[in-house]
């Protein structure tokens, strides 16, 4: 059974360029400063819970408008630098995975980039007057945050590129003799590179500011950011990514090579500018975004699994299938689920690998539903990805009850998905040991 | 200080961990004298410049990897040799399979 999937060459062929393209160099390094930077925002999502949840069930008045700040504090730290954080970060991890010697130089220089990409002139709000002003001389949380999540993943790429491919020059090295000692010609050696880096940065920021009246902030926001997040964090965008992803972990490739490169960006956009509209007590702007399809796509992990093991612990028959899923079900319960996808397997097991892809896109479209016609609120809270089932969806939704009554849904109707795949797979294995016997 | 270290990596090193548990105690049944750790393959860099790994095992779900891993730990083992490189066989990852793997990494040591 397994044995001709797996051996199929279009698999074999679609399964390595996956993960071709997933291990490239640019993309890993995305990836990987995402993870870097993730305490920030499960820290942001901590701090909106307990901001904007849990302080006004307990405090009111000014009272509870003194302890906010802490919050808004928060917010200041995580959400409205993640542009600012990201563009160090990438610069790191992609001078890490290039193996350069000294991935801190290329953080440092990618977050001078960024820096130099700011507009001149930004508008603020006075505290005392709701009417915006434009003043010069500062950076704004507006630019270093959300807004600037792209940016900085693409200047930290684009500079820190330059900056290793300068400092490779050999032309460009500055030779002091054997008398010198060879630290003096280092510390020259880094900073040719750099002052050229700088100044091409600068160059284009220059330029764009004098002939177009522009940065290179709103330029990405413009013809990158904002057309990639609007059509994959629409609904049928997300649903097509996400499955892309699922199906290659049925492969035995890890999701996260699609989906934390294609969806994490845009998705982490919309959770953010919904963190912060949230904490501001404005209009919360999206159905979508991480922590939603996280909550009701991965229950119990990708695959939202924990539906196939009570499946199984109701209908299997084999030993082997109900020891498997007894085995997963406590990592299960914090949304792990190597073991099922491994043990059970539903790797290359073409019954499962159905119920594996579309559970995940009926769970988000029940949610989504009832999220839009306002029965249940919208997410709002970033929790980290290992929050157990229903309590997931209870915090996520910044304590709205209806959505456990919807994630417990979501799971009877999961249970009920699976069972015929459940049996449909053991009589094909138990028909496969007739064979092999 | 063990005898042995062995690396397990995976996607996030949390499932991985759980397998790291079931080797410790295939270990210790059979009297061998080793540290058996996981982390994330984003960390493993660190990992090999800090420590005398003896042996590194690759998460089925991160085979694609592979090509990367040998890169990285050529001559990187004791006395300028390769640290051996295994991917764990699917089956024994998703049973949990300590003594299986185990053995495996013992085969990739001893060579």
């Amino acid at each position: 059974m397994e044995g001709n999937l797996q051996n199929n060459s279009a698999v074999q062929k679609f399964s390595n360029f996956c993960g071709k393209v997933g291990n490239e160099v640019h993309l890993r390094s995305l990836r990987d400063a995402f993870a870097m930077i993730m305490p920030l925002f499960i820290l942001a999502g901590v701090g909106t819970l307990i901001n904007s949840v849990i302080f006004p069930w307990l405090f009111k008045g000014q009272t509870l408008a003194n302890l906010q700040v802490w919050g808004t504090l928060i917010s200041n730290g995580t959400l409205n630098i993640a542009g600012l954080a990201l563009a160090p970060a990438t610069g790191f991890t992609l001078a890490k995975n290039k193996n350069y010697k000294n991935p801190m130089a290329a953080a440092i220089i990618s977050l001078a980039a960024l820096i130099m990409m700011m507009p001149q002139k930004i508008s603020l709000t006075l505290a005392t007057n709701a009417k915006p002003v434009d003043v010069t001389g500062g950076l704004s949380y507006a630019n270093l945050g959300t807004s600037s999540m792209f940016s900085g993943i693409i200047v930290g790429l684009l500079a820190t590129e330059l900056f290793i491919w300068l400092g490779s020059i050999k032309k460009l090295k500055i030779n002091l003799g054997d008398k010198v000692p060879p630290m003096v010609g280092e510390s020259f050696n880094s900073m040719i590179p750099s002052i050229l880096t700088a100044s091409a940065f600068a160059l284009v920021g220059a330029l764009l500011a004098v002939f177009g009246q522009t940065d290179l902030i709103s330029l990405i926001v413009k013809i990158i950011q904002e057309p990639l997040r609007s059509f994959n964090t629409s609904l049928p965008g997300s649903l097509f990514i996400y499955s892309i992803g699922n199906f290659l972990f049925t492969l035995g490739i890890h999701q996260t090579v699609v989906n934390g490169t294609l969806l994490d960006p845009v998705l982490l956009i919309n959770m953010n500018k919904n963190m912060a509209a949230y904490n501001a007590h404005k209009a919360v702007p999206y159905i979508m975004n991480k922590t939603f399809l996280d909550t009701f796509g991965m229950i119990g992990g990708t695959g939202s699994t924990i539906c196939l093991i009570i499946a199984v612990f109701l209908v299997a028959k084999q030993k082997s299938s109900k020891t498997v899923a007894g085995l997963s079900l406590v990592p299960g319960l914090f949304n792990i689920n190597e073991p099922m996808i491994f043990g059970f397997p539903i790797v290359f097991n073409i019954p499962l690998m159905i119920p594996f892809v579309l559970q995940p896109v009926i769970g988000i479209l029940i949610a989504y539903f009832f999220t839009a016609i306002g029965w249940m609120s919208r997410v709002v809270v970033y929790i980290p990805w290992v929050t157990p089932p229903v309590l997931s969806a209870f915090l996520a939704t910044g304590g709205d009850w209806r959505a456990i009554f919807v994630h417990l849904l979501i799971i009877v109707i999961g249970v009920l998905f699976y069972m015929p795949f459940v049996k449909i797979s053991e009589r094909v294995s138990a028909q496969n040991a007739v064979v092999e016997n | 200080m063990a005898k042995q270290t062995i690396m397990l990596n995976c996607a996030a090193g949390m499932s991985t961990s759980l397998l790291v548990t079931k080797m410790q105690q295939a270990a210790e049944s059979q009297e061998i004298d080793a540290k058996i750790f996981a982390c994330a393959a984003g960390e493993a860099d660190a990992h090999i410049e800090q420590e005398q790994i003896d042996c590194v095992l690759l998460g089925p779900q991160v085979s694609y990897m592979k090509d990367d891993f040998v890169k990285k730990l050529a001559g990187k083992g004791a006395a300028g040799a390769d640290i051996p490189l295994g991917v764990i066989d699917m089956q024994a990852y998703g049973l949990m399979d300590g003594a299986k793997v185990l053995a495996q990494a013992e085969a990739l040591i001893n060579g």
